[in-house]
């Protein structure tokens, strides 16, 4: 026999590449309708807005620089960049963005950020204060990377404990920094434990707060809510909304209650709280 | 010392390739054989959640494991089988934990071959429990402890050694999270490999001591990630052809073990096998179909072409309706293998071999490229520029990046508007790469050590 199919409609019972057969026509990102709908008209908020949404940092700088000569720094933020990372977090939610263009764009807010921050000069209020370590004994940090960039370009302080972290450390850090939300973590079935133990020794430190736990594989819901304060993270952009929520005032319990409608969308792991 | 690079392929034509046929068989320990005209099942299970509390619950947990699948492997009459265990942290952190382990599975093991004269091999992949940002990968308490893992699982009786080592994905990450094709070709094409060069000399040199194969590495920490990360045909994470182009060039890097003596069968997730196989004939083991328990690939029948070991990928250690999971698992690559070595011994093998490989082709970029016969053009590519790891990565993509375009301008694969001007990017961005690694490096590390905190240029001599 060939290595070949003498027809593409041989394999019409084999296989169908649906994400081809589904996509839809070329826009720019600035033409999408929910984009459109939140875009600042006037400059130089709209320039700020942009160069985010198209992930170029040469061009967040010289817009940064461009706006601060005659804007506040927090306005640069707030009603430039700001909405920009917001189209972006919309795109990303409807498919139209991957997780590289994300990460571009987070990387321009950053640098539009810090030079806005340093004209400042006084440390920026921040929506409030986030932990996220990775998983004791494991080394798998991509899931703890992204929560951060999510949070960070979300306005939120975060303690980056990094990956392989000792629970006595998390603990420390939650004491020390009295964040509104702690983030774990774990790809391993065998380290995924380790929450379990974060939250036995923070409630014996009489601590309480969600415990946004997520990773590959083995963390399942059934899972994280086996533990006091634990709230199952089923996409790393959802940090950003639960962390929302816990400055509103929502508890874990709240949370394990109210998911979907915190986040917004339909969520399948949480079904049967729609 | 420098160490032997390959500048030839094993096979003259794709069409000698075959599972379970490899150039070179590895015997192991009870009788049984890699690559020596029959395919065998393995099953790998993880230690169920809370047996690492103590030492003494995780011997037990592994010894139950290899029972379960020992036992269901006689009850439906398979005549080999390879078991698995992949370290969870503290296997290999205390390395008399790891010692324990092996010891009690090859206990009972040996117990059902003395028994019923049943094939087994016993497989341990330690875990690679550095960090760069924790004191570098070399010559840390951390280091040395795989090296000591290593020794005790090949002196209780391992019959193969195996590992996933992580050098390069600290690199590798940024790159996939960004779309940065050079920091992924830094990350595993140069980072990988020279990472690998140092853990196999000595992984190699351990295993001599003992009678136990040093088997190889895979690049899970990188190419199996983005694959991870690229999803299903609907992921927005990465592009499945950027997934295909990191694994091409991780097969540049996992050749490595294998040049610093590791002898096969390489482990199972490594889809780069294909091509490695093409380049130094050792057996492999492979995943697909039956590792939906762990992976949801876009290739499942496609990976079996070529396979000497088929594998389960892995599953949690846990009661099915059709029992606990050692066995329901082996059962399951156990009756793939029987259809391959069934097709083997009728004159049919190379009809199956193909069946497999047209089955998912072209379901998606990534098994346009492991098709065997690409996989084979890839390796060519590769030997090209064998003596050179940076240039032979380097060469693997591009040829990647020619076979997708080809089979695509062919009409024979589709591929979205994402997939494809990703892939016209990457490769623009490769073909504009220097043709000299020191330069290549040179510009790479006036980068990525600003840009990525936890980079460790030192763990990698540089």
């Amino acid at each position: 026999m060939t290595l070949d199919w003498e027809s593409r409609e041989n394999t019409d019972f084999v296989y169908r590449r649906y994400n081809v057969i589904v996509e839809g026509p070329a826009i720019k990102p600035e033409d999408d309708k929910d984009v459109k709908k939140n875009m600042p008209p006037k400059e130089p908020f709209r320039e700020l807005a942009l160069a985010v949404i198209h992930g170029d940092s040469d061009r967040a700088r010289e817009a940064t620089k461009t706006a601060l000569a005659s804007t506040p720094p927090l306005d640069v933020i707030e009603k430039g960049l700001s909405k920009g990372m917001d189209a972006v977090s919309a795109l990303y939610a409807k498919g139209a963005y991957f997780l590289p263009d994300v990460m571009l764009s987070a990387d321009a807010m950053m640098v539009g950020m810090n030079m806005a921050d340093a004209k400042l000069g006084k440390a920026r209020e921040k929506k409030g204060t986030v932990v996220s370590f990775v998983a004791e004994g494991d080394p798998h940090d991509i899931g703890k990377n992204l929560v951060v960039m999510f949070l960070r370009s979300n306005g939120y302080e975060v303690v980056d404990l990094g990956r392989d972290v000792p629970n006595a450390d998390v603990v420390s850090a939650v004491k020390k920094a009295k964040p509104v939300m702690l983030t774990g973590t774990a790809l391993m079935t065998t380290t995924m434990t380790n929450f379990h133990h974060v939250s036995d020794m923070l409630k014996k430190e009489g601590i309480s707060l969600p415990i946004f736990g997520c990773g590959g594989g083995a963390v399942k819901r059934d899972f994280v809510e086996s533990y006091d304060m634990g709230v199952y993270g089923v996409k790393a952009f959802h940090a950003t909304k639960l962390a929302d929520a816990a400055v509103a005032g929502k508890t874990w319990k709240d949370m394990r209650k109210e998911y979907p409608k915190i986040v917004g969308e339909f969520v399948g792991e949480y079904a049967d709280r729609l | 010392m420098g160490i032997f690079r390959y500048t030839k392929l094993a096979y003259r034509e794709p069409d000698e390739m075959l599972f379970g046929h490899a150039k070179f068989p590895v015997s192991a320990h009870w009788g049984l054989q890699f690559g020596a005209g029959y395919v065998v099942p393995e099953v790998k299970v993880a230690p169920e959640a809370g047996s690492e509390r103590s030492k003494e619950v995780m011997v037990k947990e592994c010894e139950s494991i290899a029972e379960q699948a020992a036992g269901r492997a006689v009850d439906i009459g398979l005549p080999a089988f390879l078991l698995e265990q992949e370290h969870v942290y503290q296997q290999t952190h205390f390395p008399d934990w790891g010692g324990a382990c092996t010891r009690a599975q090859a206990d009972v093991l040996e117990r059902f071959h003395n028994e019923y004269g049943i094939k087994c091999g016993l497989r341990q992949t330690v875990g690679d429990t550095r960090l760069e940002e924790r004191g570098g990968l070399r010559g840390t308490d951390y280091d040395n402890e795989i090296a000591e893992s290593i020794e005790q699982c090949a002196k209780n009786g391992a019959s193969d050694i195996a590992a996933e080592t992580m050098g390069g994905k600290s690199v590798l990450d940024y790159g996939s999270m960004r779309g940065d094709i050079r920091a992924i070709l830094f990350g595993i094409g140069v980072l990988g490999s020279i990472d690998m060069e140092y853990f196999w000399k000595r992984a190699v040199r351990i295993c001599s001591h003992y009678n136990c194969n040093p088997a190889g590495d895979t690049n899970c920490s990188g190419a199996n990630s983005v694959m991870y990360i690229a999803g299903g045909l609907l992921g927005k994470d990465f592009s499945h052809t950027g997934a295909a182009l990191a694994r091409a060039i991780s097969a540049a890097r996992s050749l490595v073990a294998v040049e610093c003596g590791a002898t096969g069968p390489l482990k199972d997730c490594g889809y780069e096998n294909t091509i490695v196989k093409a380049i130094c004939g050792v057996p492999i083991a492979q995943e697909g179909k039956n590792a939906v328990c762990a992976h949801a690939d876009v290739m499942g029948n496609l990976t079996c072409q070529v396979a000497d070991v088929w594998s389960n990928e892995s599953v949690f250690h846990r009661e099915e309706m059709g029992g606990p999971t050692p066995g329901v698992w082996l059962q399951a690559t156990g009756y793939e293998a029987a259809l391959m070595n069934t097709a083997i011994q009728t004159g049919n093998a190379k009809i199956l071999r193909d069946l497999y490989t047209l089955t998912d082709k072209y379901r998606d970029p990534q098994g346009t490229l492991l098709a065997y016969d690409n996989a084979f053009r890839v390796a060519g590519a590769i030997v090209e520029y064998g003596k050179d790891p940076y240039l032979r990565a380097r060469a693997a993509a591009l040829e990647c990046s020619k076979v997708i375009t080809e089979a695509y301008d062919a009409k024979k694969l589709m591929l979205t508007r994402f997939e494809l001007d990703s892939l016209n990017k990457y490769t623009s961005v490769l073909e504009g790469l220097p043709m000299e690694s020191e330069r290549f490096i040179d510009e790479c590390m006036k980068e990525y050590p600003k840009r990525i905190p936890t980079f460790d240029p030192k763990s990698y001599g540089l």
